[in-house]
């Protein structure tokens, strides 16, 4: 099992010219992610606990004794297979939409080194490694979404990305003193050990744990309030946010929560915390993505708006519905996002919807895909989508946890998502081409066989629904969440999910004459969304500014008027004082002799009554 | 042996005061054989170095000034072992890169294997006044060497530093001498043997004092917060190779003071005024960082970097225990790399461009794509990247002061100051490498040229340490370990007059 981590360090040292090395790479992490499936399989469930492969001690200090480890259990390969499949899928496409650009190289190195960290983070057996990994994908991603140097706003996004998640660090690094204070470790296996028989439910300790992990979780997984920077990141090229930012590490948080599903059963109070925020990221990004103009900014609303379901599920104590989420939404929108690729591909760079139009006729297969990947998306009956996003938004009522106010924000968000997703796919396919200038044309086979993969995968992975919860099951307590039945709430999701397929539709046919009154009417509600609900002016306004001003005041009163003036205030009093006693040094001999005798009396005074 | 790595330096430095007749060439030659010589046996001695034995080792004992017992007497533990091996190889990069200043380069580099010197004797001295003496020594060549050298307001920088720095060393002698006599006063013994001394027992008063005294000397050295005013001004006047010296290894040796002296020497009061001390640790790292992310001046930058990793140091030997104090020290050598090389890099920029300001340009990847590579992963472990070195002592240091029972209480607040140090740092440091090295500018020179092998050769070291330290610190922390806890629980062997009338004595 020791090769499955030197082959991800194998991924990271090619800097060949070729995309073939770099593929071949993740392919290879890819097979023996399947080899540790395969192997893990035919062990019997109760076996499948997990296997810790000791690499080398790493350090010790004190009591804290570290060991450079993995961890093999159903989870971390599970999360493994996702990684370096849609991984694989996307280097293959990146070969073809990356092939005119001059750094083709340092972009593939860079999409390697994101694989070897993300394998990093879901391998890790203690907290440290995980926070190494966690910080490690933060990096790739800052490289990759500042990919493009030359631009101004790619730098800036960049920089946001990763000061946000830096501080999402911060909270994972005293969430594992706090564990390490506590349990005496920070070995996943001797922590989820000990913590049941530790605390109570909803102990102070265990509150704290899980609360500074979630600031780790929700930087990473851009929840409300630490998301500004993932629409930002779509800065980067569209293969990255099609693995960085939509299948993978984007959803770390997702699976940190079900790592520690152990801990985060102890308190639930930071689990109503999880799923109440999960569910209202989903309703607020899916608001601001009915608004959007840019297909990747859209999609990225989205994405965020999924990440909450996937926090909802988590949240309501469902962590394999959540992790069939994570999978589903992987695959489908990888594939969304390659397709809008391909999209802007073809359109030479342009990414704004209300030029597109009409390209059914010109993109037949990457039409195709959009059209399996929206409708997943949508969960559309028997798509993925279908499957996993139903069953969370069920769960939401039935679940021991779930109420009545989360399945509302699940299944309003579900028809937000039928509007937004099918808006920008007739706005790009349907009708006549809006830009004369514009010469679409289909992409490579190299992008397009990737996306018949994905698009496979779109639509059958729901079937593996009952399979992937029953083998991530020992990770979680052994047992497989029930399966809620209720034709009535599937209903109504089914029913909102196409209100909004035909409000876009109807959207999308309508003249704008005919519509203006309602567009008027709308229009303070469109510039909230449009300038989403003002979040950024507000960072601005309330931490930018203010530390910006703070910064100035440091720099200007208290270093050069406060303290460094009153270090050269002192040394002017003792210059001053000290000309006073050179006086002494007059050289007259009658005022030497005089101070002698002065002298020699105190001295003798000194003496005699002390 | 120790003595050999010391005085080499001196006798090449001697070497090139007195003969005149030496070319350019030559006295490079000299100088680096010099550093070179030192560094070698620096490597062996790390070779040699028995990481199980937590005491001194390698120590040559001699006689000095006999009628007062002051002993010529040196040795390394696990702590000095790596701050000793630092100084060798930041001064052998500091000679590489003073190879094209022009002006008196023999008297230059004369001053700066002099500087080696004191630095050095300082992290193997036993001797309390032998520490004095190297302590001093250290003093005298940086101020020729900022004063003559330096630029823009040198002379004030200069005057500034020395004075600042005097104060503290005065107030240390006092206390170096008063701790003899305290000694003598218990056992009859006079001496000033460092590893005798330690053993003192002292009342909670004197030691009150006596630490306030040491602690003023090291605290202005290193410099803690607020006593690092002289700092931004002696580093914007500093030329760089001196400025490699002087916050790679002669700002350890406050820190390295403080584990020395203070800490076995002066628990009680430790124990009773860390918290107000630490505090101003944890304050100055984050108003460097805070000020940090406000300059232009990509000089300045680093500079107030400084205060705040320094701040990080000191907070890990407040922290009073085995993590603090590991991780401190390993911080010491990770911010002696660091810091030397983002120093490296500012100086490589000016010399390019002829400005240190931000705002006159940006874009450099495009013409310097190998300096954009070493640039970022030395940005990269100034932030605190896991998996770079930056980030196990900030780590070990936060632990530290996290599970510190001299802290309890305000811990907490201290480790969130120390994530906003991070934060910032991550902010300060994009800001310097995006701002330089990104974006796009056609304001560049046309004939901007990439670093040359001799500037890779300075930095690559450097990188390559950042990615070790940071993959395998073990072998590092390995050696702090044992002379770390041997410093916190030193027995008290020697016990004041008062305390019972002397008691057994070493």
């Amino acid at each position: 099992m020791g090769f499955l981590a030197l082959s991800f360090l194998g991924a990271v040292l090619d800097k060949k010219q070729v995309g073939l090395v770099a593929c071949s790479a993740v392919g290879l992490a890819f097979l023996v992610a399947f080899w540790a499936l395969t192997d893990l399989m035919n062990l019997e469930p109760a076996e499948r606990i997990g296997h810790v492969e000791v690499l080398y001690p790493w350090i010790t200090s004190g009591k804290f004794h570290l060991d450079l480890s993995v961890l093999i259990d159903p989870l971390s390969v599970f999360m493994l297979m996702i990684i370096t499949g849609v991984g694989f899928v996307i280097h293959v496409y990146s070969i073809g939409y990356m092939n005119d650009d001059p750094e083709y190289s340092r972009f593939m190195s860079y999409m390697n080194l994101f694989i070897f960290s993300m394998s990093v983070l879901v391998m890790a057996a203690d907290f440290f490694f995980l926070i190494v990994g966690w910080a490690l994908v933060g990096l790739a991603s800052y490289l990759l979404i500042g990919f493009y140097s030359e631009k101004r706003s790619a730098v800036l996004a960049a920089r946001k990305a990763f000061v946000m998640n830096v501080i999402g660090d911060v909270g994972m690094v005293v969430a594992a003193y706090v564990i390490f204070q506590n349990f005496g470790s920070l070995n996943y296996v001797d922590v989820f050990a000990k913590a049941p028989e530790m605390y109570l439910p909803n102990s102070d300790a265990i509150l704290l744990i899980t609360f500074l992990l979630l600031v780790g979780a929700f930087a990473k997984s851009a929840q409300i309030p630490l998301h500004t920077w993932l629409p930002d990141a779509m800065e980067g090229p569209t293969p990255v946010s099609a693995l960085i930012h939509a299948a993978t590490m984007v959803t770390a948080g997702v699976y940190l929560i079900a790592r520690c599903s152990v801990l985060y059963e102890l308190a639930p109070y930071t689990m109503y915390l999880i799923a109440t925020v999960g569910g209202i990221t989903a309703i607020f990004a899916a608001t601001i993505g009915l608004v959007q103009n840019d297909i990747k900014r859209v999609i990225a609303y989205s994405t965020m708006s999924q990440l909450g379901y996937m926090f909802l599920a988590v949240g309501i104590g469902m962590f394999g519905l959540g992790m069939f989420h994570l999978m589903t939404h992987a695959f489908f929108k990888a594939l969304l996002f390659l397709s809008a690729g391909s999209v802007i591909h073809g359109m030479s760079g342009e990414q704004d919807i209300r030029k597109m139009g009409g390209l059914m006729a010109i993109m037949p297969l990457t039409f195709i895909s959009f059209l399996i990947g929206s409708l997943s998306l949508i969960g559309f009956p028997l798509t993925s989508g279908y499957f996993s996003k139903e069953a969370i938004i069920i769960s939401a009522w039935h679940a021991p946890m779930g109420n009545i106010f989360f399945w509302g924000l699940a299944v309003v968000t579900a028809g937000l998502t039928g509007f937004y997703s099918f808006r920008i796919f007739f706005f790009a396919f349907m009708g006549k081409q809006k830009d004369p200038n514009a010469h679409p044309h289909e992409s490579p086979v190299v992008m397009t066989l990737p996306l018949m993969i994905l698009a496979f995968l779109s639509l059958i992975a729901g079937g593996l629904g009952h399979d992937v919860l029953e083998f991530l099951s020992p990770v979680f307590g052994g047992h497989v969440p029930p399966h809620h039945e209720d034709g009535l709430l599937e209903g109504i999701t089914l029913t909102l999910g196409a209100v909004g397929v035909i409000a876009a539709l109807g959207l999308y046919l309508t003249d704008e004459e005919r519509v203006k009154f309602v567009k008027d009417m709308l229009l303070p509600v469109h510039e909230i969304l449009y300038r989403k609900y003002y979040i950024d002016e507000l960072y601005d306004f309330f931490l930018v500014q203010p530390t910006k001003a703070i910064g100035k005041f440091l720099e200007e009163k208290a270093e050069r008027q406060g303290i460094d003036f009153v270090v050269d205030q002192v040394a002017e009093k003792v210059k001053e004082t000290s000309e006073g006693l050179s006086q002494w040094q007059s050289g007259k001999v009658r005022v030497y002799a005089l101070n002698m005798v002065g002298g020699a009396v105190m001295i003798l005074m000194f003496l005699v009554f002390y | 042996m120790l003595t050999i790595i010391v005085f080499t330096p001196l006798i090449a430095a001697l070497v090139l005061f007195f003969r005149k007749s030496l070319n350019e060439r030559q006295v490079y030659k000299t100088a680096l054989a010099g550093a070179g010589a030192s560094l070698f046996l620096v490597v062996c001695i790390l070779l040699g170095f028995d990481t199980a034995q937590p005491g001194l080792q390698f120590v040559a004992t001699s006689h000095w000034v006999p009628a007062l017992h002051i002993n010529y007497q040196v040795g390394v533990d696990g702590i000095s072992v790596w701050l000793v091996a630092l100084t060798a190889f930041l001064s052998v990069i500091s000679i590489v890169l003073s190879k094209n200043q022009k002006t008196n380069l023999r008297f230059y580099l004369g001053l700066l294997l002099l500087l080696e010197t004191g630095t050095l004797g300082v992290f193997v001295a036993l001797d309390t006044i032998l520490f004095y003496v190297f302590w001093e020594l250290m003093l005298v060549p940086t101020y020729f060497l900022i004063g003559l050298w330096g630029e823009g307001k040198r002379v004030y920088a200069t005057l500034k530093f020395v004075i600042f720095t005097l104060v503290g060393s005065l107030l240390m002698l006092v206390a170096i001498i008063a701790l003899s006599v305290i000694h003598f006063e218990a056992t009859h013994e006079l001496t000033f043997e460092i590893r005798t001394l330690v053993h003192t027992q002292l009342d909670p008063a004197t030691q009150l004092w006596m630490f306030a005294f040491f602690f003023m000397a090291f605290a202005i050295k290193m410099p803690i917060f607020p006593f690092h005013s002289w700092l931004p001004h002696t580093y914007l006047a500093c030329p760089i190779p001196v400025l490699i010296m002087l916050t790679g290894a002669m700002s350890k040796t406050g820190a390295y003071g403080l584990i020395r002296f203070c800490l076995p020497l002066f628990p009680e009061a430790i124990h009773d005024f860390g918290l107000p001390l630490a505090g101003l640790a944890a304050v100055g790292m984050v108003y460097g960082a805070w000020i940090a992310i406000m300059q232009k001046d990509i000089k300045a930058v680093v500079a107030y970097s400084s205060i705040s990793h320094l701040g990080f140091i000191a907070l890990g030997i407040l922290a009073f225990n085995t993590q603090g104090v590991e991780g401190s020290v390993l911080q010491m050598v990770n911010h002696g790399i660091i810091a030397s090389a983002l120093f490296i890099i500012v100086g490589i920029l000016e010399q390019r461009l002829g400005t240190r300001n931000l705002n006159e340009f940006c874009g450099l990847k495009k013409a310097m794509p190998v300096l954009y590579g070493l640039f970022m992963l030395i940005t990269l472990a100034a932030l605190g990247l896991p998996g770079l070195n930056g980030f196990v002592g900030e780590f070990l240091i936060l632990m530290g002061v996290w599970e510190s029972k001299t802290l309890l209480g305000l811990s907490v607040i201290y480790v969130l100051m120390g994530g906003l140090a991070i934060v910032f740092a991550s902010i300060y440091m994009l800001f310097l490498f995006q701002g330089a090295m990104q974006e796009s500018s056609n304001k560049l020179p046309g004939n901007l040229k990439d670093i040359n092998k001799s500037e890779v050769f300075v930095l690559l070291p450097a990188c390559v340490l950042v990615v070790f330290i940071g993959l395998y610190p073990k072998l590092f922390v390995d050696k702090i370990s044992p002379s770390a806890q041997k410093v916190l629980h030193m027995e008290k062997l020697v016990h004041q007059k008062s305390e019972g009338g002397g008691g057994g004595h070493h």
